[in-house]
């Protein structure tokens, strides 16, 4: 390596005394950077690859492409993927980190089974856990119905496997009930699109971000929960107007032009306020409300309760504000909405996320680059649970009520048709009221911790108790429900199998196999061949012997639905677009890598016209008191940590990106009065837990409002169990509480 | 109740074949990739605007530039780092941390990023005692040579930004070298790459400039940072928001127990215990050459002993011992070198003044040659304190250091005395003296201390005294065995001058060990609670 001499005397000097100073050498050598090739720059020597891949990103719904860099066919070391077309070479710390989180000495290397309650899990081979599963479940099933059996799946395992274990679940062990963790971030996302626009079909590409003059971004800390999504729209040109609603000034908050910090939970109000203003100025797009929409004129008739003065009384929000910001959506000529988990996790959420797609319409803001009313999804694969896990849907976006669905899919499917239910599955809370009332017995739980990220968790695990049968399926033995389970079934993480995700912008990546699974460790797939092959059901799928052979099912049951996807040839397609959003019908032609929908303005309802769906607000169901005088707001607490952290916890890197304890942010004014300082250990308690955190004192949180990151354990003990009673996901983001000091209770 | 198994295989079941599939890597045959190997590194198109396009000329230097505005908190900057460069699973060279003031109408965050500041006067450098650091005249990288390194970590007390990492398991230090190897090549550093919104750059900045800027009264690069006059630092943080004035690090509250660095401990002790009983040795030479003669220097050869273990006791201090004979490279800068030189010519000194004690027939001593064992006894002291004092550490100063330094020297010295004399001549007046000396010694220095530990409940305190609160809070079961040590060793000195006989002489020895097991803990207190510096941090 060429080295710069600091100057003559120093290099005569340096040649003279050679011994002196060791320029070289093996512990200098290990950080000397060499050409990587494959487009790589420089890398260390000992991780040069032999080739590169790309993958999509197995955490959030971002879909980032990581470029794998491979020694013989193993992957050593990650880098963001220049020209994927999502992330444009950029990746947040959990993508960088990707692999660490399969090296992990806690990794599962074998089956697990407690013998009896109480004891330990102890390892036991596949044959038996196999026998197991099948013994226990059919006794079940035998003495309960097949309806005592139900699984609970996620949104972080691939298509093909999602729609395996819904097939083989419903189709293959004869169950009705089953549902995933997106119930948790996207059902009302789900919910709110079905009823609006007649299918769940969140209509942007992220080009949107970039082509926007105002960008109004609803409950979403986009800085942190999506930083790639946050770097396309600082991509934008146009200076855009960045609006952002959120109680608390969040990173984004900052970063943004306009902040309105609204009370909690009066994001219905402030909606259908502006919708007024808007209305009554006239600031509308009349001819596209007419020609695309119905039901306006009600909602136009509706909103006229909503005066400026009642709302910003119930908003917090002064007129002028309210003004401000309808003016500016007025004046934005490409408006895009945005939401996240402020909207879906609230009690009045469907509502809530319609009254944003009701201004998108009234405006016109839909269909144009730059505009929309934008779902950003939560999970890698949410977006495919929600088409494909065979849970609230049947494969393919389709409906278990109709029955040309039902034909249609066992048709494609080969099955009989009455193997499949002509009933809706329950939803996640409706499968634990279940299991509480006896009417479930056993469950399979399938890459998500329930028993950390419940709502109101105490309650879940004394209702787990009465199961009398509790698989688990995950990468790690050490996750709080796994120590639930009666058997533990250890899975192949991502990483270390094939097959594709859908991203928030609708678009299908893939996942490789680039790393070895540990020990006897199956993918989910496998699992389910397996299951099916115990079950004695293995000859239904016998068609379902690898990832792309589902794949091409899948694109079966996709055609002829607004998903319609059976123009991506296979895997390989994928892979050299970049991804490929849905719909896509033509195999011959290669499709653009930026595309949105309805630009023709023609919805999935059947009169091809959105609707405008509204209802009157109602308030919080939990409301503060003197005993509890705090409202607990929760979300995600730093860009390194995902959900219950079963993997983000496994890498020392991110580890030092977040704090290790529970902490609660509480306004300077309320720390002042109840004699807190930063640093001290508080105690929160709600009527339903208490939990120890570390007091933060800051002013980015309003006075009366505290916030715990949902990452730790024990924040959803004292979480309160509502549930939209249209999507049914819970309110994670709200609820009574009081702060105690470890001295005194002060209320 | 095993349906479905295939029967025809007895010996290759389904499980196993699933098992081996799991082990086949299929992502290479079916999806590798093919590059143009003549082309740019893909990334250059988001980084070449990131760069400067020319070398440094004479008077420049490379700074990382940080633009607030565009640092929105994903930290992508320090996994990158990490990743790229292939650093230990644990270790990392950029850090982020969050600022937070503003007020309740209009409240403020912002979170930074950190990594080495390549200073102008770095004071790694100037503290290496092996010239393990080498500050490029190119390009003004501040460059660690991981093959020079004696692992002693001083750079880690001299700088104040926290940058240099110590690896145990590699037994050296490693830092932030700003990827001078992707730079030489017109390649980004691995945080510009990697940074989504582009406000990591690297600048090239004129060094007088650098001089400039950080030569205004209390210059800092961000609040909470340490004053930028002390090492000068190239970094740059811009933002086109002014700051809020009540902008500080969320962990600036934060109280952390810094490393205790044992071997360092028992060094100091032991060496200083050394020259305290070689001081006293000499003073005994020419005060009361008698007793000297009664003793045979049994003073000297304790003195010499203690002082060998205490020199061995550093030695594990350091990560690769092995190269520890360079130390004298720094003599020029660093208080280190001048320490290991100082102490060097001490042990051969006192070597000597042994032997020659044990090798007179006649027992009379040598006030000069024991004089010199003394003053080289002192001048050792004195650059350990040094040591310390040249640190950025507030509680380090010289007034809190010299103190402790030269307190537990005269305090051990004249303790062991008392001890070592008594067994050779327990009636003597010069064992009296030093019992006395010792007794009032003690009594000073505890009285001195308590009054800094019980300084910060005075409101008009001092700030810099915090590390004292520190103690309370954390150190409270320290405080109290320190506490109790004092009693203990002030009655056994106080018996061991009233009684007579060997049970004196017990007395007086349970004094010295008392005395002694409080200074050891007086010690990792002085290393524990001496709050670094550092770059604003985060909630954790």
């Amino acid at each position: 390596m060429k080295r710069n001499a600091a100057g003559d005397g120093a290099k005569s000097r340096r040649e003279a005394l050679p011994a002196l100073r060791q320029w070289s050498g093996p512990l200098t050598q290990d950080l000397v950077l060499h050409p990587g090739n494959f487009g790589l720059g420089r890398v260390p020597a000992r991780l040069k690859p032999d080739a590169t891949t790309t993958l999509v990103c197995g955490f959030c719904s971002t879909g980032c492409g990581l470029n794998a860099h491979l020694r013989n066919g193993e992957a050593i070391n990650l880098s963001p993927t220049t020209d994927y077309p999502v992330n444009l070479g950029m990746a947040c710390p959990k993508g960088w980190e990707a692999l660490t989180p399969l090296r992990s000495p806690d990794r599962a290397t074998t089956p697990l089974l407690r013998g009896r309650p109480g004891a330990d899990l102890q390892p036991c081979d596949w044959e038996r856990a196999m026998v197991l599963f099948c013994e226990r479940f059919k006794d079940l099933q035998r003495r309960f119905g097949a309806e005592s059996i139900a699984w609970l799946g996620t949104g972080q395992i691939v298509n093909e496997e999602l729609a395996f274990l819904g097939a083989l679940a419903k189709f293959g062990m004869g169950m009705v009930h089953g549902d995933g963790n997106t119930r948790q971030c996207m059902a009302t996302a789900v919910t709110a699109y079905k009823q609006s626009f007649g299918f769940d079909a969140p209509p942007y590409t992220y080009a949107d971000f970039e082509e926007s003059d105002v960008v109004v971004l609803v409950g979403s800390n986009l800085c942190i929960a999506h930083p790639i999504m946050w770097q396309r729209l600082m991509r934008n040109k146009n200076r855009p107007e960045i609006i952002v609603i959120d109680p608390r000034k969040t990173e984004t908050a900052m970063a943004a032009t306009q902040h309105y910090a609204l009370n909690p939970k009066s994001d219905l109000t402030l909606f259908y306020g502006l919708a007024n203003l808007l209305i009554s100025e006239g600031c509308i797009a009349t001819e596209f409300i007419v020609r695309h929409t119905r039901d306006f004129k009600p909602f136009a008739e509706f909103v006229r309760q909503f005066a400026p003065a009642a709302v910003s009384a119930a908003t917090g929000l002064s007129i002028a504000q309210l003004r401000r910001f309808a003016d500016t959506i007025h004046r934005g000529r490409r408006v895009s909405f945005w939401w996240t988990m402020g909207v879906n996790q609230g009690h009045e959420a469907t509502r809530t996320a319609q009254a944003i797609i009701n201004l998108a319409l009234m405006t016109g803001n839909i269909g144009r680059p730059g505009t929309g009313a934008n779902s950003i999804t939560g999970q890698c694969n949410a977006m495919g649970s929600r088409l494909f896990s065979n849970t609230t849907n049947l494969l393919g976006g389709h409906d278990f009520l109709d029955a040309g669905h039902r034909r249609k899919i066992a048709r494609i499917l080969g099955f009989r048709e009455n193997c499949i239910p002509s009933q809706d599955s329950w939803a996640y809370d409706q499968i634990i009221d279940g299991i509480d009332s006896g009417k479930i017995k056993g469950l399979w739980i399938v890459a998500t911790n329930t028993a950390h990220s419940w709502i109101h968790q105490n309650r879940f695990k004394k209702v787990a108790e009465k199961l009398e049968f509790l698989v688990v399926q995950d990468m790690y033995p050490n996750t709080e429900t796994v120590q639930l389970a009666d058997l533990f079934l250890p899975a192949a993480g991502w990483g270390e199998k094939e097959g594709t995700f859908i991203n928030s912008e609708r678009r299908f990546g893939l996942v490789k196999k680039v790393a070895r699974a540990p020990g006897q460790v199956l993918s989910d797939f496998n699992i389910f061949r397996l299951v099916a092959q115990y079950w004695g059901c293995s000859e239904m799928f016998a068609r379902w012997t690898s990832p792309e052979e589902v794949f091409r099912i899948l694109k079966e049951c996709s055609r002829g639905q607004p998903c319609d996807i059976s123009g991506i040839r296979d895997y390989r397609m994928i892979d050299d677009c970049g991804g490929i959003q849905w719909p896509w019908t033509d195999e011959n032609v290669t499709p653009s890598t930026e595309r949105r929908l309805f630009e023709d303005g023609a919805f999935f309802h059947p009169d091809g016209k959105a609707k405008f769906i509204f209802e009157q607000p109602r308030d919080m169901p939990e409301p503060l008191d003197a005993e509890f005088p705090f409202l607990l707001l929760t979300g995600r607490g730093t860009s390194a940590q995902w959900h219950t952290q079963t993997r983000t916890n496994k890498s020392d890197v991110l580890r030092k990106l977040f704090p290790a304890d529970a902490y609660v942010e509480i306004n300077e004014r309320d720390a002042a009065i109840l004699g807190i300082t930063s640093g001290q250990t508080v105690t929160v308690v709600s009527r339903r837990g208490r939990m120890e955190a570390r007091a933060f004192v800051t002013l980015t949180v309003q006075p009366n409002q505290v916030f715990i990151p949902m990452h730790y354990a024990a924040t959803n003990q004292l979480t309160f169990p509502s549930v939209d009673p249209y999507s049914r996901q819970p309110a994670y983001k709200a609820c009574a509480v009081r702060v105690e000091t470890t001295t005194k209770r002060v209320a | 109740m095993l349906t479905g198994l295939p029967e025809a295989e007895p010996t290759r079941t389904l499980i196993d074949e699933l098992l081996a599939e799991q082990q086949q890597l299929t992502a290479v045959e079916r999806f590798a990739r093919q590059h143009d190997e003549a082309k740019l590194p893909a990334q250059a198109r988001y980084y070449h605007g990131l760069i400067p396009l020319d070398k440094p000329r004479p008077g420049e230097q490379y700074a990382f530039a940080v633009d607030l505005d565009l640092c929105t908190g994903c930290k992508a900057c320090v996994s990158a780092c990490h990743s790229l460069n292939g650093l230990d699973d644990d270790e990392t060279w950029r850090s982020v941390g969050l600022l937070q003031g503003g007020t309740a109408v209009e409240p403020y965050q912002q979170t930074v990023t950190t990594a080495c500041h390549h200073c102008l006067d770095p004071a790694c450098l100037n503290g290496c005692p092996v010239l393990a650091y080498e500050k490029d005249a190119d390009t003004g990288i501040v460059r660690h040579l991981d093959d020079q390194c004696i692992g002693c970590q001083y750079c880690v007390l001299k700088c104040p930004y926290d940058v240099p990492k110590y690896s145990a398991k590699r037994g050296i230090v490693r830092k932030c070298d700003m990827c001078h190897g992707r730079l030489a090549a017109h390649e980004a550093p691995a945080c510009v790459q990697a940074c989504p919104s582009g406000a990591i750059s690297i600048q090239l900045v004129s060094r007088t400039e650098i001089g400039h800027r950080c030569s205004v009264p209390n210059a800092q690069l961000l609040p909470g940072a340490f004053e930028s006059s002390y090492a000068k630092p190239s970094t740059v943080y811009a933002s086109r928001k002014p700051l809020p004035k009540n902008s500080r690090p969320v962990d600036a509250a934060v109280r952390r127990l810094e490393p205790a660095h044992w071997p360092l401990v028992w060094m100091l002790v032991l060496t200083q215990t050394a020259a305290g009983m070689l001081l006293a040795s000499w003073l005994t030479a020419l005060l009361a050459p008698q007793s000297f003669a009664i003793g045979k220097g049994a003073l000297a050869i304790c003195a010499f002993v203690l002082l060998q273990l205490g020199l061995a006791a550093s030695v594990f201090h350091l990560g690769r011992p092995l190269g520890a004979w360079r130390a004298f490279l720094g003599f020029r800068h660093s208080w280190m070198s001048r320490e290991i030189v100082a102490f060097g010519l001490f042990a051969i000194a006192s070597g000597v003044f042994v032997l020659s004690a044990l090798s007179t027939t006649i027992a009379t001593a040598d006030p000069v040659l024991s004089g010199i064992v003394a003053l080289l006894g002192c001048v050792s002291v004195f650059c350990s304190a040094m040591i310390y004092v040249d640190t950025p550490r507030t509680s380090w100063i010289w007034s809190l250091t010299f103190p402790r330094f030269f307190g537990t020297t005269v305090l051990l010295g004249a303790a062991g005395a008392a001890c070592t004399l008594g067994w050779a001549d327990p009636l003597s007046n010069t064992v009296l003296a030093a019992a006395w000396a010792a007794t009032a010694i003690r009594t000073a220095l505890f009285v001195w201390e308590a009054q800094l530990l019980l300084r910060p409940f005075d409101p008009r305190s001092n700030p810099r005294y915090s590390a004292a609160l520190l103690a309370w809070q954390c150190l409270k079961p320290v405080i109290v065995a320190r506490i109790a040590l004092f009693v203990v060793s002030t009655c056994f000195g106080l018996l061991g001058i009233v009684m007579s006989g060997s049970l004196a002489v017990c007395f007086a020895t349970i004094a010295f060990v008392s005395t002694f097991s409080s200074q050891i803990i007086e010690r990792y207190c002085f290393f524990v609670n001496a709050a670094a510096p550092r770059m604003p941090g985060g909630a954790g």
